[in-house]
């Protein structure tokens, strides 16, 4: 096995694999600043380049492009208010306030840092873990699966800005949308309206570009006559303080750990993880009422851990065959190309390659640091053209990046569609983030909620039988409880200093 | 983006195979592959194995068309409705999704007799893997313990409609037996549940799983193939044990209904030739994919005897899917 790690190392560090991982992280920079484009998307489209390259190299090529696509998100998430990638959705919340305050150098230098922290750890954990932690992925059945959905729901509470009853009907809209499309159990059509297009659902992303991008581009329109642009310049430095450094630091591993984790559980992804990391840095932060406004640690807890997500996602994907995300998927896919067979002989009988991989993970991870800070600079290039032509280089964006996600325009309208909703929404005061949230949930709780009731032969008392879904499921119903009344009332009745403070 | 990824595959196979193409196939010397999935999928895989083959044989450049959706019900409406039969357009056909997709949707109303079957390339044999502490050590031991308790050994497949789902009925009609059956969302996440012994058994694709079975986290049971295969001698098939159940999940290329009969025939032929072609073989056999090469006639025979009987088994479990 020492051997096999020995063996990965000194593949990548040939000149032409270097060269690869830093060509890759690059070309993922500028793929994940494009709003629209995912890593998902961009490595099926350099899948095909692949194909004639010795297997190792390739995949460090894809690693270091699904690297660099994971802190490219950011770049556009804070210069835009659109996130680049599904996965930077949570950086907006801070990253866009802080560059509208004139600190968007401030924001992207901790987002790269946090992103190398973030994926470093997870690199470490991939190569020193990888075969231990590969047993745990199996204890997550549906059951527990569906344990983790609740849990997840349960951030909606904590999302809405304002409002927690407008935050929970966007949440309730978004479970609402997810249904749309076939059941995944009996095979129904539902809210498809005879229409063949809805018959695999509505794409999660098509919904995030149009929600998320669509309302900015026309915000920036209505403002473009107005004296002069707020936001998204880099006028301070990109380097962070080392005094900022150290007091992100608890929350950064912290968002590191919990990327990794999400990542490990196959089906959640970057998305999911970085909703997650910035709900718990809230919750451990000592003063919440920045968060929303520009709030470094709110930048640095979803860059940290939609980074560390790469190496999460990639343990069970090489320990077991089993992807962790939609990305490393398309990575399993690449190794089924190459005639390597996915599951746990990965580490054994393909011991190079996957050592390599592993390795270009951590080689990218410092890559992106290098890079980053060269190239992040020049991204300030996009915030110097006026509102209106930003306005029209998103939406061209958008139609690109929903036409591109199954070719067709159907999306495309679907898309618009959203961004009206997502415009009015806007209007009206109400977040559109709890809705991604129930979109993201709404098809792993349903699903995994069903099979459960089919493997405990429709007796709930099945989601008492596994020790992980009994303590997560209690996390949820203490969650839920201390956000009413009824805990407020309770507390003060049982000890009634508490009231004083 | 994937339209620009098919491009940049277009471009390298020109590099790697940089003979200059005999302009052969009679309907263009450009053939338009619809794919009802996203790429790099299996169905891609399939056009990544065949076609720079069929690109010397037949002289015409490959172009891949993605049209994800509706379980590659939107691909194949295309392809019956929309395209051109001059043998310019060709699909990627997946069975039984192909006729499943109608027959278990009403909105959805094409039918394989609005298509030129021309080859099935590949097919993967169905197979029942439990994970490696089960107590079944056997098809037998498995079979005892679901007529012992009936409905309630579970067994996971790739989704309703998929060749698992199917294949789980047939057993249970040929044997009497039944099942709970969990529908996953594919045969990833099938095999998952297996290997963490949240289900009692997985019945899957033997591509998907070959690996954890040879690592011996899983035990194949029974494989749903007519012969014993050669890479797992010692498993038994189904057909053995008294049971008439042949299935798998297959991927082959049809064409819209009514193309020149010069276009079909020269098709037909190219994929003929792949069954003797060495080179093919053994690149398929380096990628973990089962050649099954049936062209023509016999293609259209094995659509219209799985429409059959999908058709007949979707009929009676209908109501009871459905509630």
């Amino acid at each position: 096995m020492e051997n096999l790690v020995l063996v990965g190392l000194t593949n990548v560090l040939s000149f032409t694999n270097i060269a690869l991982i830093l060509g890759g992280t690059l070309l993922g920079l500028f793929v994940g600043a494009m709003p629209g484009l995912s890593a998902t998307m961009a490595l099926a489209l350099l899948l095909p380049l692949t194909f004639g390259m010795d297997p190792a190299t390739g995949l460090s090529m894809l690693a270091s492009l699904y690297v660099g696509a994971s802190y490219g998100g950011s770049i556009a998430a804070i210069l835009l208010r659109t996130p680049g990638t599904p996965s930077a959705a949570a950086t907006v919340l801070d990253g866009f306030p802080l560059s509208q305050q004139g600190q968007a150098g401030k924001a992207l230098g901790i987002s790269l840092f946090a992103s190398f922290v973030g994926g470093l750890m997870s690199g470490i954990a991939l190569l020193t873990a990888a075969p231990l932690l590969g047993v745990l992925v199996l204890k997550f059945g549906p059951i527990e699966l569906f344990a983790i959905a609740v849990l997840g729901i349960t951030i909606i509470g904590s999302l809405s800005q304002g409002s927690v009853v407008s935050g929970l009907l966007s949440g309730a809209l978004g479970l609402l949308v997810s249904t749309v499309g076939m059941d995944l159990i009996t095979g129904t059509p539902r809210m498809t309206f005879g229409n063949i297009n809805l018959f695999s659902g509505i794409e999660f992303t098509v919904a995030l570009i149009g929600l998320f991008s669509i309302p900015q581009a026309l915000v920036l329109i209505e403002n473009a006559h107005g004296s002069q642009k707020i936001a998204s310049r880099i006028t301070d430095r990109l380097m962070p303080r080392l005094g900022e450094i150290r007091h992100l630091l608890p929350n950064i591993f912290r968002s590191g750990g919990i990327g990794i984790v999400t990542g490990l559980i196959p089906g959640t992804g970057g998305d999911t993880a970085s909703w997650f990391a910035y709900n718990e840095a809230k919750r451990f932060a000592g003063d919440k009422s920045r968060f929303g406004k520009g709030d470094i640690a709110g930048v640095a807890a979803p860059e940290a851990a939609n980074n560390a997500v790469v190496g999460g996602a990639l343990i069970p994907t090489i320990a077991l065959g089993i992807p962790g995300s939609s990305s490393t998927a398309i990575l399993l896919g690449a190794l089924m190309v190459q005639g390597i067979l996915p599951g746990p002989n990965l580490l054994t009988d393909y011991g190079d390659v996957t050592y390599t991989l592993i390795w270009a993970v951590i080689f990218a991870n410092v890559g992106l640091l290098a890079v980053g800070l060269l190239f992040t600079r020049l991204c300030v290039g996009v915030t110097r053209i006026p509102d209106s032509f930003v306005a029209c280089a998103i939406i061209t964006l958008c139609v690109v990046g929903a036409f591109a996600i199954n070719n067709s325009l159907f999306e495309v309208g679907l898309m618009l569609g959203f961004g009206l909703f997502g415009y009015w929404m806007n209007k009206a005061g109400v977040s559109s983030a709890p809705m991604v949230i129930g979109l993201i949930l709404g098809p792993v709780m349903e699903t995994s909620f069903q099979q459960s009731m089919l493997i405990g032969q429709g007796n709930p008392g099945i989601f008492l039988t596994s020790p992980i879904a009994v303590v997560l499921l209690c996390v949820v119903a203490f969650s839920v409880l201390q956000a009413t009344p009824f805990f407020r009332w309770l507390r003060d009745a049982l000890c009634p200093r508490a009231q004083a403070e | 983006m994937q339209n620009r990824g098919a491009f940049a595959a277009t471009l390298l196979t020109t590099l790697l195979f940089s003979g200059i193409a005999q302009a052969e196939y009679s309907a263009g010397d450009e053939l338009k592959v619809l794919q009802g999935f996203k790429a790099g999928g299996g169905s891609d895989a399939l056009a990544q194995l065949t076609q720079p083959f069929l690109r010397e044989s037949l002289g015409v450049e490959f172009v891949n068309e993605y049209l994800p959706g509706a379980t590659g019900g939107i691909a194949w409406t295309r392809l019956a409705k929309q395209a051109p039969n001059d043998g310019s357009v060709i699909s990627i056909t997946n069975t039984p999704m192909l006729m499943t997709n109608y027959l278990m949707n009403d909105a959805i109303n094409y039918s394989i007799d609005e298509l030129t079957p021309i080859a099935n390339v590949v097919t993967d044999p169905g197979v029942i893997v439990v994970p490696k502490e089960s107590p079944y050590q056997t098809v037998e031991d498995f079979f005892a313990a679901a007529e012992e308790r009936p409905g309630q050994i579970t067994v996971g497949n790739s989704g309703v409609g998929g060749d698992d789902f199917f294949s789980t009925i047939m057993i249970e009609k040929a044997t009497g037996l039944s099942f709970q059956k969990v529908p996953f969302q594919g045969d990833g996440p099938s095999a998952t549940a297996a290997l963490g012994g949240k289900i009692d058994a997985s019945f899957n694709n033997l591509g998907n799983v070959y690996g954890h079975i040879r690592s011996g986290d899983l035990r194949p049971l029974a494989v749903f193939t007519r012969e014993r295969l050669e890479v797992l001698p010692d498993v038994p098939t189904l057909v053995e044990k008294d049971i008439d159940v042949v299935a798998g999940s297959s991927r082959g290329y049809s064409a819209p209904a009514g193309i020149p009969d010069q276009a079909r025939q020269e098709l037909i032929a190219a994929f003929e030739a792949l069954k003797d072609d060495e080179e093919f073989q053994q690149t398929a056999q380096e990628r973990a994919m089962n050649l099954d090469i049936l062209t023509g006639d016999a293609y259209a025979q094995m659509m219209q005897d799985m429409e059959e009987q999908f058709a007949e088994i979707w009929d009676e479990i209908k109501d009871e899917v459905n509630e």
